[in-house]
């Protein structure tokens, strides 16, 4: 008896030691003062040095939080019971969450950076006017390839997916809407078509990519091309940056025909305490010189046009991640095509991974 | 001969059969730990050893604090958790039918079997119709909660074993209810008390589907934030900071064992001669 309630006792201390030791901490990082903002992102997806440079700046502290899926913040947000200042989702989650009412909306005249954004990244299907959200980073859906094993096939089309010299060779990602989409593309149609005969025709040109098809894959695409596993992915153009950093053989192209370009745009959820610092960080966020350190650091590409002229040339003249104007008129934003038409593109995506072999 | 080659045989494959096991459970461990030295900043090609890795987890103090509340909670949690559990499994122990002991068990043990998702939602919805605020003590809550389940389970065939003429005899012998409870009961059950402890803690560790509903407002653990950091790639970081924890659970292991090995040996030595002494089992 006696031991069992020294041990209980011992764990206590312990407990309780590293409890105070946190809060010491916390408080030397000035976590637990009143004046704070709490920003809800994806993981390791802004500098953490520019978080300081904020908190010098306005004395806000920042908590940094972090999600790993759209779907996952939204239950978060929509549940309420904790305080998000600043979130920063998808093109189709703000769209849902603008439906559900959980935004904020912005006001533009304590966002004077706003003017530095790209304004072909502005007014868009899924939050009109920007009345809810400011861009913060965008990419696009492209061909990842290795020269080495790919002998020397142009890549610049998504009809050269089906040569008969890929079998087997290709990765996709696992989404309906960017394998739908791409078919979609090849056929000159746009990303959010809905006619069934259309749809129909994507279904059978997919289904004689089958062959070439290696496996329909989640993030972990990003290894495996880096490992070499197959000489062809189709991915989006920030997991691109990424494989290519590990291994730099690799290329990137976004087809002609057209493709998706996607953006994770900043908004205020309607729960945030702190709406006047939420304000003060986006337009912080906004400023060319902070984007621009922002963007050396993610690798994603910036809408922030003054941004572009203070990075190296070898970023902001990478046609791979910034494509000429030519290119991205083509590029379309998905719509939100509704509960059934979704529905019905998850249905022929399933169908073509049921024919694969 | 014959006989005792077979058996040595049988051995022989017995051994490489285990040996097998274990390096298909360790491979992905030691190789996690093999790249967190790997100066070339991948996991595909080792170029050169460096602890840069290690220094970056300990200078990242955001980090460390998710690391220190992981520990806090592990440690509060399977503890409150091993307390209720040693009262909840005394309870269903005394219950005298066998239905109503039989009812409570399953119940215990359907709270084991549910998926983790649905019990962090449900714990999201509770702690917001409640009003608790997310933080520090939902996560706390929560891990409670998931944790006595396991913890009575196993404390409970202790007492199943413990002889029930231990407890009549000592009360025979004068000895009050406090005094049967804390001089002949729980020593009896302590290996299955540290057990329930040790079991609690590591659920808790590594629990990311509940842990993932009920945390914010700058809280985090580990599981939750590596999660989300996956997303970008897994930074060698992390690989140091798993090889870290992998570390410090090998040293609780090694603890539990020498609790285990020299201290509740003697009660257990003490406990079988007298059960023997009494009505044959």
């Amino acid at each position: 008896m006696k031991q069992l309630v020294n041990t209980f006792l011992a764990i206590l201390i312990v407990a309780f030691g590293l409890m105070f030791l946190a809060s010491r901490l916390n408080s030397a990082q000035g976590y637990s003062g009143g004046n704070t903002l709490t920003i809800y992102n994806w993981g390791d997806y802004v500098d953490p040095d520019l978080l300081k440079q904020f908190q010098e700046e306005t004395g806000i502290t920042v908590i940094y939080q972090t999600f790993d899926s759209n779907e996952a913040m939204l239950t978060k947000v929509e549940q309420g019971g904790t305080i998000f200042d600043v979130v920063i989702p998808s093109d189709y989650a703000i769209a849902k969450m603008r439906e559900e009412n959980l935004l904020l909306p912005l006001d533009h005249s304590k966002l004077p950076n706003l003017a530095n954004i790209d304004s072909k990244f502005m007014n868009l299907s899924f939050d009109p006017g920007n009345k809810y959200s400011v861009p913060y980073f965008w990419g696009t859906v492209g061909i990842i390839f290795n020269p080495d094993m790919t002998k020397g096939i142009d890549f610049s089309s998504w009809d050269s997916l089906w040569d008969k010299r890929l079998k087997n060779n290709i990765f996709l990602v696992d989404g309906a809407r960017e394998v739908m989409g791409m078919a979609l593309n090849s056929l000159h149609y746009s990303v959010n078509d809905t006619k069934e005969e259309h749809l129909q025709e994507a279904l059978a040109k997919l289904n004689k990519l089958s062959p070439n098809v290696k496996a329909i894959v989640g993030d972990e695409v990003k290894m495996l091309l880096a490992n070499e596993e197959a000489a062809v992915g189709i991915v989006w153009s920030g997991d691109a940056s990424e494989i290519m950093d590990d291994n730099d053989k690799l290329d990137f192209v976004v087809p002609e025909e057209g493709s998706n370009k996607w953006f994770d745009n900043m908004v205020i959820p309607r729960t945030a305490g702190n709406v006047e610092g939420a304000h003060k960080f986006i337009n912080f966020m906004l400023r060319p010189d902070v984007a621009a350190q922002n963007t050396e650091y993610v690798g994603y590409s910036t809408p922030n046009v003054p941004a572009l002229k203070l990075l190296p040339e070898d970023i902001s003249g990478d046609e791979r991640f910034y494509p000429p104007a030519e290119l991205t008129d083509r590029l379309e934003v998905y719509d939100n095509l509704g509960k059934r038409m979704l529905a019905h593109y998850n249905e022929l995506f399933l169908m073509f991974k049921m024919n694969k072999k | 001969m014959k006989n005792r080659r077979r058996v040595k045989n049988k051995n022989g494959i017995a051994n490489i059969y285990l040996v097998l096991v274990f390096l298909v459970l360790y491979a992905p461990i030691f190789y996690l730990m093999y790249y967190s030295f790997n100066s070339g900043g991948t996991m595909h090609k080792f170029e050169g050893f460096t602890l840069d890795y290690y220094r970056e987890v300990v200078a990242d103090t955001r980090l460390m604090i998710i690391v220190i509340n992981t520990l806090v909670i592990a440690l509060l949690s399977s503890a409150i958790a091993t307390i209720i559990a040693v009262i909840g499994a005394l309870a269903i122990h005394h219950v005298r039918s066998r239905r109503a002991k039989n009812t409570l068990l399953s119940l215990n043990n359907v709270l084991i079997v549910s998926p983790d998702v649905i019990i962090g939602a449900s714990f999201l919805i509770l702690f917001t119709i409640v009003g608790i605020k997310l933080g520090f003590t939902s996560v706390l809550l929560s891990h409670v909660a998931f944790s006595i389940p396991i913890a009575v389970i196993m404390i409970l065939p202790h007492l199943q074993e413990m002889s029930p003429t231990l407890t009549d005899a000592a009360r025979d012998l004068g000895a009050t209810r406090r005094d049967v409870l804390t001089k002949v009961i729980l020593p009896i059950i302590k290996p299955g008390i540290f057990s329930g402890f040790f079991m609690a803690l590591t659920y808790s560790l590594d629990d990311f589907a509940v842990t993932f509903f009920v945390t914010g407002n700058g809280y985090s653990t580990l599981s939750v934030e590596i999660y989300s950091r996956a997303r970008q790639g897994v930074s060698l970081s992390i690989n140091a900071l798993s090889t870290l924890i992998f570390l410090f659970t090998i040293l609780l292991v090694i603890g539990y064992y020498y609790l285990n090995q020299r201290k509740s040996r003697p009660p257990v030595q003490i406990a079988e001669p007298v059960a023997e002494a009494g009505v044959p089992r």
